[in-house]
């Protein structure tokens, strides 16, 4: 793991005298999927346009397997494939020939490529109709096929979910999982939505004003020894029994929120049994960065006051 | 960067626009076509005594040239060039051709090139423009090419497209040409005169040269409205000033210079390459290198402004 892919040293954007992105250093290593979270205006955006040549870098410099971005513009984003905010492609082509217009601009992309790319995202069968004709989801899906055409090591897509419905949100996951695990891809990706990023991602890294202000890997927190587990049950029977037990539980919608480890469940779901409490329904809720995200940027903001 | 100019080839050819373009212009060679052979003078025989009315039209013109005052610098020289083809003609018996031909409709199609400029010059401040609209700029700039290699090829395209545009322009005027008013007598010269003689031309040679030359301005301004693309990323502003420019900055020039020298280094001035070898200056002093010069000092702004604009400009569309 000390082959980074991306690396960003000191990277610092000015705009209009505005500092949007405050000395931003981190790196990307091969393979890995990396989060970038940040509220609405933190400058996620901002710094994957500087990743990817579309602005310029104020100062510091951004690396992409050892190649400057500013100085070996060609080198750098060979190595490159992405999507920015939302996928504007040509209306007025089929997918296919905007794919075309991609391939034709990088040597050696075969048709046989283009075909499998395409079938990858499962756009075969409406791949020569006009883009103006497609829904959302499928221009993502010809986005990401269009970032695919040339192998990159680095993928990189700004708010890919936005707009998908959940199955294909799912679907993004599972692609970009397949991408990592099959092609050694690093990814990088960008959202506000947290639940979806620790899903996702190997490690995330928090920006609020331009800067950043926490970076780690999921797993530390999603393997912590306890989980929320939810329990549809009777609210009103159910409180009145664990009221006077030291267990400290959430009040949801239908039921209960519980911070159990994994061998406490059995033992909670023999205990509301033998009170008689019915259970409809018992769940572990994905151990989001909510809490953590808050109290993070919370802090930053006190920090910034 | 071929692969780059057929890809913008294939963005133009897929819109249905460019193709309203194209027929707008054949409609308008098959239109002036029809009106000059419904409405033009039927004078298909050479007048026998042409000889005589050329000799009476040389002793007017002296007569007239005679009793100008000298400020008239201008039309002497006018009347100078045409007494001197005139005498040519009696020397060497080539009649006048006031007889319409098809050779005649080519070079009369020359007043169609800013129509057929028009339309290039609609590419052209669409070209980048477009692709900011589109939103389309943010894939097209994360490719493995440095941003001034899709500019050039850009800007390459626009050019094609205006040769393209060119030769359609003269390809149908010359099928319409043919099939409405024959090829004439077969006297397939022309008459030109430079620096006090007349030479003959081949007439081919000579209407391609002319189209070339008629086509200076036309160049010009698509490259303004291609900077003006660049730089401000907005069509309707490159089309709207490069199509008033087109319309009246050559009279305006003009305007100018009857009262002003500065107006030899307006870009209008310049683009008129023919003033030298069929006419007269604009503006006394004036020579075809002078032209030359201030047309490539012109066009090395246009470029430098926009590849200067283009490559640094962060892109937040
Ligand atoms: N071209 C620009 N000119 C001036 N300010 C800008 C420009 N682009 C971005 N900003 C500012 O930079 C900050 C970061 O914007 P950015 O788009 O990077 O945020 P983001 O993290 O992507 O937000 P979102 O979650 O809404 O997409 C914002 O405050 C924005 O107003
Ligand atoms: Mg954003």
């Amino acid at each position: 793991m000390s082959n980074p892919v991306v690396e960003l040293k000191h990277v610092t954007k000015v705009i209009k005298g505005k500092k949007i992105i405050d000395d931003l250093s981190f790196t990307i290593e091969e393979g890995e999927v990396f989060g970038f979270l940040g509220p609405n205006g933190a400058g996620k955006t901002t710094t994957i346009r500087m990743i990817v040549g579309l602005m310029g870098i104020t100062s510091g410099e951004i690396m992409i397997c050892g190649h400057n971005v500013k100085s070996e513009f060609e080198d750098a984003l060979q190595h490159i494939g992405g999507i920015v905010e939302n996928p504007e492609l040509y209306k007025f082509l089929t997918g296919y020939q905007n794919l075309m217009q991609y391939a034709r601009m990088v040597k050696g992309i075969s048709k046989q490529k283009i075909d499998e790319v395409v079938e990858f995202v499962g756009l075969t069968e409406r791949i020569h109709d006009k883009v103006k004709t497609y829904s959302l989801g499928m221009r993502q899906r010809l986005g990401l096929a269009q970032s695919l055409l040339h192998d990159p090591k680095v993928m990189i897509l700004d708010e890919p979910t936005n707009g998908l419905d959940p199955a294909g949100i799912k679907e993004i996951r599972d692609h970009l999982k397949k991408l990592t695990k099959e092609k050694g891809m690093s990814v990088i990706v960008s959202s506000h939505l947290l639940s979806e990023m620790e899903m996702m991602c190997d490690r995330i890294a928090i920006i609020q004003q331009g800067k950043l202000v926490d970076i780690q890997q999921v797993h530390d927190y999603v393997q912590d020894s306890k989980q929320k587990y939810f329990f549809e049950v009777d609210l009103k029977k159910a409180a009145a029994i664990l009221k006077n037990l030291p267990i400290s539980y959430k009040r949801g919608e239908n039921g209960i929120e519980v911070d159990l480890e994994k061998e406490e469940v059995p033992d909670m779901i023999q205990f509301f049994v033998e009170k008689g409490i019915r259970i409809f329904e018992v769940k572990p809720l994905a151990k989001t960065l909510e809490d953590r995200f808050f109290e993070v940027t919370t802090q930053g903001e006190k920090v910034h006051a | 960067m071929h692969s780059l100019i057929v890809n913008e080839w294939i963005k133009i050819f897929k819109r249905p626009g460019t193709y309203v373009m194209i027929g707008l212009l054949v409609l308008a060679v098959i239109a002036t076509g029809t009106l000059n052979k419904v409405y033009g003078e039927q004078n298909p025989t050479v007048n026998p005594q042409w000889e005589q009315q050329v000799q009476q039209q040389i002793a007017q013109d002296q007569k007239q040239m005679s009793e100008l005052p000298p400020t008239a610098a201008t039309y002497k020289k006018n009347l100078q060039r045409q007494i001197a083809i005139n005498q040519y003609r009696l020397e060497h018996k080539i009649p006048p051709d006031n007889e319409a031909t098809g050779w005649t409709f080519i070079q009369d199609s020359t007043a169609l090139i800013s129509f057929a400029g028009l339309f290039t010059i609609i590419v052209a401040a669409g070209i980048v423009a477009s692709e900011f609209g589109w939103g389309t700029v943010k894939l097209l700039l994360i490719r493995p090419i440095k941003r001034s290699k899709i500019l050039l090829s850009k800007y390459l395209t626009v050019i094609l497209f205006g040769l393209m545009m060119l030769v359609i322009l003269f390809g149908s005027a010359a099928i319409l040409g043919f099939a409405l008013f024959g090829t004439g007598d077969g006297n397939t010269t022309h008459l030109a005169y430079a620096n006090g003689s007349v030479v003959e031309q081949n007439m081919l040679l000579y209407l391609i040269k002319t189209y070339f030359l008629a086509s200076i301005d036309v160049m010009m301004i698509t490259t303004m409205a291609f900077m003006i693309s660049a730089v401000f990323r907005n069509s309707s502003l490159a089309v709207g000033l490069s199509i008033f420019l087109l319309m009246v900055g050559g009279q305006i020039t003009t305007l100018i210079a009857t009262r002003y020298d500065w107006a030899k280094y307006s870009l209008f001035a310049n683009t008129n390459l023919t003033q030298y070898t069929d006419g007269v200056p604009l503006v006394e002093g004036m020579t075809v290198s002078f032209s030359i010069i201030m047309l490539l000092i012109y066009f090395l702004v246009f470029q430098l402004l926009a590849f200067g604009v283009f490559t640094k400009r962060d892109v937040a569309a």
